[in-house]
């Protein structure tokens, strides 16, 4: 996977670079917006970050002229304003995700890997399943070998977000922001609370585990290979 | 007080103009009286040369003409000063005046002095001509000196009141000026030592008008406003100051421990971790600051969109319910249907999440939390209320301030910006935020707008 980081401040591009290089990613850095412009123009990138301030052609403006050129490659904003309405403004520019500065590493690389590989939008499924554990969408029915698992609206849809980010690892502000639509940390075991519940429907009782805690970063739900 | 400074007052420019305009009005009444008097006086004298002239054809009947003339330049005249007899063909037979008679009736002649017992003022003299019926001229006449004087007498008064009222209007409106401009300078100066910290307390002023009196009420106003910021600024740096010294004393200590003390890498990664958290905690309350001033400085209104508070409560109830049940305590709801307000959902999320919150931190197991939404005759309440330990009453006004804490050794949970977010928000929206007592417990009521 090619990975472009635009970003202006040296330090940080060096430790976006360092943090997402791996054996299957490759990453580019780009110091400013037009910059950032020419390469993601004229080759081709899987993934962007891109930061919100930069010289010569801010973050925004950068993904909004990508979006009307047809590039629909997925975006991650970073921006030191983590506000939420910095944060719609950015998510109504074009972008996918919107991370607020500092964050941590393990943050970054869970929600670069929930943008990367995304199902394409126009695919609209149905049906959601990972090992015996099965969702219907249109039916709201949630069956774990067959048999059929009572959820609370909010189970469903932490369950619901779960399953299609199967085998990806979810933060917890990630689970905020999608499932409770909090765009700030509550200080609070919420999230903690709800997928203890969750996980108490889902895996008590049975041998194989689904929902997994990845210490120090978040949830993920997978099937055994 | 400065001269110039002085000129310049408002008080001033309007007494110059009320001078100016006081000055137009007595001209044009002058101006007036003048000709009312001038034409009287006019006819008068006109009337006396015409009764003279009558009572000399009486006397030329009589032939006594010459004598009469002659006697009456002897004497000192109260009525006209002018007498002529001429022939028929103009010369003098008898008279005081070098004249040609060639019409009869009323003519004005200039006059060149010296020829009449008056001297001075005159320069000209009405004269009636009347032929008399042998041929003989008879001129009778009066000069314009009396007039004169009455001219020179009333310019001399009317310059003399307009000054005098120009000087009134001015040193009266000189004295108001005066006096605004004292007024004005002891409330700045005394405005100035409120801002500057040197005399503190309400701003008064013991003397002066209604606009004085509104203008102080205003000025203390906007004073209060500017203490309450400067206090808040104070009470924030020093709050910063050793809200976060102590975690980055604490974070410092902690790395020169473990970088002097230990070669064991778990012990070198404990402490890393330690201190990644401690980082993070600073770097929250950091973004609690930061979140709070750029609510407090956001436009209102901007933004925001109808929102279903109905259904935004029930939502933070449901999200809650599994915490406070897994803490030991019971979360109840009262949550009138249908109710929506305009705002920005996000903000009111987390001021309902912060409430809940605070509910939940600091009570102890079973306590009771209920939330409830009420919309009685288009008054929109909402409020969370529990039965716990409570908030004394000298510290309500206190807790929606940042840093606040109620125990102020500052070791419990939160970072003491929480419910300063929350008012900041319910500022935003106009929400009135208050503390009930509940005896026990308390209960924190939003009045929406």
């Amino acid at each position: 996977m090619k990975i472009l980081v635009v970003e202006d401040d040296v330090e940080t591009a060096s430790y976006l670079k360092a943090s997402l290089s791996g054996a299957e990613q490759f990453v580019d850095c780009a110091p400013d917006g037009s910059t950032g412009w020419n390469m993601a123009t004229t080759r081709d990138y899987d993934l962007l970050v891109v930061d919100r301030m930069l010289p010569h052609t801010d973050g925004i403006s950068l993904i909004r002229n990508l979006r009307a050129k047809g590039k629909h490659m997925p975006v991650l904003m970073l921006s030191a304003l983590g506000e939420s309405d910095s944060r719609v403004e950015g998510l109504e520019a074009g972008a996918d995700d919107y991370l607020g500065k500092p964050f941590a590493l393990n943050e970054l690389k869970a929600r670069v890997g929930a943008l990367a590989r995304r199902p394409p939008l126009a695919e609209a499924r149905t049906r959601l399943s990972v090992g015996d554990l099965h969702m219907d969408l249109i039916s709201r029915e949630v069956t774990r070998a067959q048999q059929v698992i009572e959820l609370q609206p909010r189970e469903f849809r932490l369950l619901e977000y779960l399953m299609m980010q199967a085998g990806k690892v979810v933060t917890r502000s990630m689970l905020l922001e999608h499932v409770w639509e909090f765009n700030f940390d509550p200080q609070t075991s919420l999230v903690e609370t709800h997928i203890s519940r969750l996980r108490a429907k889902i895996d008590r009782g049975y041998h194989v585990t689904l929902l997994h805690t990845v210490r120090g970063t978040g949830y993920c739900l997978r099937a055994p290979d | 007080m400065r001269p110039t400074s002085f000129l310049q007052t408002t008080a001033f420019r309007v007494a110059m103009l009320q001078a100016l305009l006081f000055a137009v009005v007595v001209a044009a009444l002058f101006g007036l009286v003048w000709n009312e008097i001038h034409d009287y006086v006019g006819d008068q004298l006109r009337t006396a040369v015409e009764v003279e002239t009558a009572s000399l054809r009486e006397a030329a009947q009589a032939g006594m003409l010459e004598a009469q003339i002659r006697q009456r330049l002897a004497v000192v005249p109260i009525g006209p000063d002018y007498y002529l007899l001429s022939d028929a063909s103009g010369n003098r037979i008898v008279g005081n005046l070098l004249f040609h008679p060639r019409v009869a009736g009323w003519q004005r002649v200039p006059f060149h002095g010296a020829h009449g017992r008056h001297k001075g003022h005159a320069n000209q003299v009405d004269l009636y001509v009347t032929p008399l019926g042998d041929g003989r001229w008879l001129t009778v006449g009066r000069d314009n000196r009396d007039i004169g004087e009455l001219d020179e007498d009333f310019s001399r008064y009317f310059f003399r009141s307009v000054f005098g009222a120009m000087l009134f209007a001015l040193l009266s409106g000189g004295l108001a000026g005066h006096f605004f401009v004292k007024s004005v300078d002891r409330l700045t100066a005394r405005a100035e030592r409120i801002v500057t910290g040197e005399e503190p307390g309400p701003l008064q002023v013991e003397r002066g008008g209604v606009e004085f009196m509104r203008l102080s009420g205003r000025l203390s106003r906007i004073l209060e406003r500017v203490q309450a910021l400067m206090e808040n600024m104070r009470q924030v740096s020093n709050d910063i100051a050793h809200d976060l010294r102590t975690p980055l004393t604490r974070l410092r200590q902690r790395l020169e421990t473990a970088y002097l003390g230990t070669q064991d890498a778990a012990l070198l990664r404990e402490a890393i971790e330690h201190s990644i958290a401690e980082v993070d905690d600073v770097l929250a309350t950091f973004g609690a600051l930061l979140r709070i001033s750029r609510i407090e400085a956001r436009e209102r209104k901007a933004g925001f969109t109808p929102v279903n508070l109905s259904e935004l409560f029930a939502s933070m109830v449901e999200a809650y319910l599994p915490v406070v049940e897994d803490e030991g305590k019971h979360l109840s709801f009262d949550i009138a249907p249908g109710v929506e307000v305009r705002g920005d959902r996000p903000l009111l999320t987390q001021m309902l999440s912060n409430l809940i919150e605070n509910a939940i931190h600091h009570t102890p197991i079973g306590t009771r939390i209920v939330v409830s939404l009420r919309d009685d005759a288009n008054r929109v309440v909402g409020c969370i209320e529990d039965n716990g330990p409570g908030i004394p009453h000298q510290h309500h006004d206190h807790v929606f301030r940042r840093f606040f804490r109620l125990d102020s050794s500052r070791s419990s949970a939160g970072s003491g910006l929480g419910l300063a977010l929350v008012a900041a928000i319910a500022d935003l929206h106009r929400i009135a935020l208050s503390l009930r007592d509940r005896a026990p417990g308390v209960a924190v009521v939003m009045q929406f707008p």
